[in-house]
């Protein structure tokens, strides 16, 4: 009787557990993204998991995706490769997520890559811009892997472009973070100015997490280039941005320049006019998406939005709008929805993937004039 | 090469010497007199640091209460620090203190990051964006401070170790703790004030940083760094080594920077550092409480 009784606990045991499993395929549609929330780069972590979310909860307060709400969850990759490949292993063996979303850094993503063609789960690139990441997605690559941003390549031609028209070109000096974005920056510009017969003056890199830049700075001044192209960002930018102003700058500001978070006092003397600037994002761009989104981003952080928080909200929108289209929440139906995405951006555009994996939003050209920061133009990347 | 240039790279590295020189001493003062390698000390720099911005950029309080406040504070933290955790393994191990302390810098750490997330802050003062401008050489009026709050330091520890009777204890307690215990002193007081003092230079390093540098939960992991090579460089324990070294490291890295990549300097710091350890593991200046 002991027995039966046995048997029979084990098998109600056995049909909760059968049921608990299908009752997940009825719960929440999970996301899995690693991103840096610890490290260096955690600030944009930071950001990139409100962008996420807030998506999310637009998504979500409509009543979510196939009945279903949407969760994400992230997962630390303190934008180190090796952390990415742990966290995103770790996600896949469970085969709970119907994708994987950022990784963040470039470094990251492309570690992440080859994980996710085995296990046959798509994967959205929302900020990593390393032209490598395209290079290596869609035709004859891999076809699991979707990128959202532009391409530090793609952007810098735009920039390039338009210095070129202004006869800027000339003359340029480079000082990045010594990092696969950093690095990208460098090998970007520097095609970029090939395709016009022109080369970098310089080129410098900086550990991240560097706090001084005083006799780096005094360097480059010495050398009197036409303009500094600056790859910094997060705590590195601000230091920067001091210390340039500290020493007098005297070479106008160019590449992928924060203008955004360029301290008031700063902005407001005129020290940085002549600056340019290129990014997939301004807060100031003046369309009725954008406004809403930096409104209802203000409201819950206090703060404006950055290009990574418009990054991982544009892209988050993208992969929801692609489990809807799917129909159902499975990672190679999905992957085929991705394909196919043709949805509005906020910036005005529509985004679509070229053969490649690849979406191509606007650049945006920004100067500083009379302390006050210009969209010049968009171009399409 | 233009005199200019080399003027001010000279006086940019002048300024991230004493900078090294204000985390470092306080480094070297605990394990001076303890004996132990406190792993946490950057992240009492960064914490002097966050509270230095809330004091002067959410409660408005002026820039000289915020340091005198700042580092009150940070001497009392180093009291707490030293009887909460430091006695309970002082003659306990070294490799003890090693983990302890790292455990420490990593709740600390990731504590600050869950309180403060990871923005990065910067203090703004009427002086914040003031230069010092002589012909071609700049240099800003928050560095000017932090280089004369060094000097200060500096000067008050030499005060107290060589010219007190508790320098003197603490000394004699370097030197030899049984020794010192036979004639009197208190092995523990002593080291609970050299625990003190040493957390006060690091909140006094994070308040007079604060405005100089972008401040943000991770800020304290690689000046602690830094300052280790330093402290091995200029000997254990061995304070006048150490701002000697954390002075002549700061030029070395700022004219070698000026000429060199820039990424080349940490290898040039750490290069050193390891050679020192195989050549001389004493340091330049010898082992001990000596200013």
């Amino acid at each position: 009787m002991r027995k039966v009784r046995l048997i029979v606990a084990a098998a109600m045991m056995a049909a909760l557990g059968y049921s608990g499993l299908a009752g997940s395929q009825e719960g929440p549609i999970l996301i899995g993204a690693s991103i840096p929330i610890t490290g260096n780069v955690s600030n944009f972590g930071q950001h990139s998991r409100w962008g996420a979310e807030l998506a999310v909860s637009e998504a979500n307060a409509k009543g979510g995706v196939l009945g279903r709400k949407i969760e994400i969850d992230f997962q630390d990759n303190r934008c180190n490769p090796a952390e990415a490949v742990k966290s995103v292993t770790q996600m896949l063996a469970e085969k709970k997520y119907v994708a994987i979303f950022d990784g963040l850094c470039s470094s990251a993503a492309l570690a992440i890559m080859p994980l996710v063609e085995r296990a046959g789960v798509p994967f959205v690139v929302a900020n990593a811009s390393a032209t490598s990441i395209a290079e290596r997605s869609g035709v004859g690559g891999n076809k699991w892997t979707f990128k959202v941003n532009p391409t530090d390549l793609s952007m810098l031609d735009a920039l390039v472009s338009w210095l070129d028209k202004e006869g800027k070109a000339g003359n340029i000096a480079f000082l990045g973070e010594d990092s696969d974005f950093g690095r990208a920056g460098s090998t970007g510009l520097e095609t970029a100015l090939k395709k016009r017969n022109l080369k970098l003056a310089s080129v410098d890199f900086f550990q991240k997490g560097n706090a001084d830049f005083t006799p780096v700075f005094t360097k480059i001044k010495a050398r009197k280039p036409a303009l500094l192209a600056l790859y910094a960002v997060d705590a590195d930018f601000q230091n920067a941005i001091r210390q340039w102003y500290s020493l007098g700058g005297g070479v106008p500001l160019t590449g992928r320049v924060l203008v955004d978070q360029v301290p008031k006092e700063i902005m407001d003397s005129g020290f940085l006019d002549g600056t340019t600037s290129v990014q997939p994002y301004d807060p100031s761009v003046d369309t009725p998406g954008n406004k809403a989104f930096v409104e209802t981003f203000r409201k819950l952080h206090n703060i404006a939005p950055i290009l990574v928080s418009f990054e991982s909200y544009e892209a988050m929108k993208v992969l929801i709008d692609a489990i809807r289209r799917a129909g159902k929440a499975d990672p190679a139906t999905i992957r085929d929805a991705l394909a196919a995405t043709k949805m509005p951006s906020i910036l005005g555009t529509t985004i679509e993937f070229d053969d490649h994996n690849l979406a191509h939003n606007n650049a945006i050209i920004l100067t500083i004039k009379s302390g006050k920061v210009m969209v010049l133009g968009m171009s399409k990347t | 090469m233009d005199p200019g240039i080399f003027l001010q790279l000279l006086l940019n590295g002048i300024v991230i010497g004493v900078i090294y020189a204000l985390v470092a001493m306080g480094l070297s003062l605990i394990f001076g007199v303890l004996e132990l390698v406190n792993f946490a000390h950057g992240e009492f720099y960064m914490l002097a640091a966050m509270l230095a911005y809330f004091l002067t950029m959410r409660l408005s309080l002026g820039y000289a209460a915020t340091v005198a406040v700042v580092t009150i504070l940070a001497v009392c933290l180093g009291y707490v620090f030293y009887e909460a955790l430091l006695v309970h393994i002082h003659g306990g191990g070294f490799e003890r203190s090693i983990l302890l302390t790292l455990g420490l810098s990593m709740v600390l750490q990731n504590g600050a990051v869950f309180l403060f997330t990871t923005t990065p802050r910067m203090i703004e003062t009427p002086l914040s964006y003031a230069n010092i401008v002589a012909g071609s050489v700049r240099v800003s009026v928050t560095r000017v401070l932090a280089l004369a709050l060094g000097l200060v330091a500096f000067a008050a520890l030499y005060l107290i170790l060589y010219r007190t009777r508790i320098g003197r204890a603490m000394r004699g307690v370097a030197q030899n703790r049984e020794a010192a215990l036979m004639v009197g002193i208190d092995p523990r007081a002593v080291s609970r004030l050299a625990v003190a003092i040493g957390i006060g230079l690091s909140g006094l390093a994070g308040a007079a940083l604060a405005p100089v540098y972008a401040v943000h939960p991770l800020m304290g992991f690689s000046f602690v760094f830094k300052a280790f090579a330093i402290i091995i460089l200029g000997g254990l324990g061995n304070i006048a080594g150490a701002a000697i070294m954390a002075v002549a490291l700061g030029i070395v890295e700022s004219v070698v920077g000026g000429f060199l990549p820039l990424v080349m300097v940490d290898a040039l710091v750490f290069s050193s550092m390891i050679g020192m350890l195989l050549l001389r593991p004493e340091g330049l200046f010898g082992r001990g409480v000596r200013v």
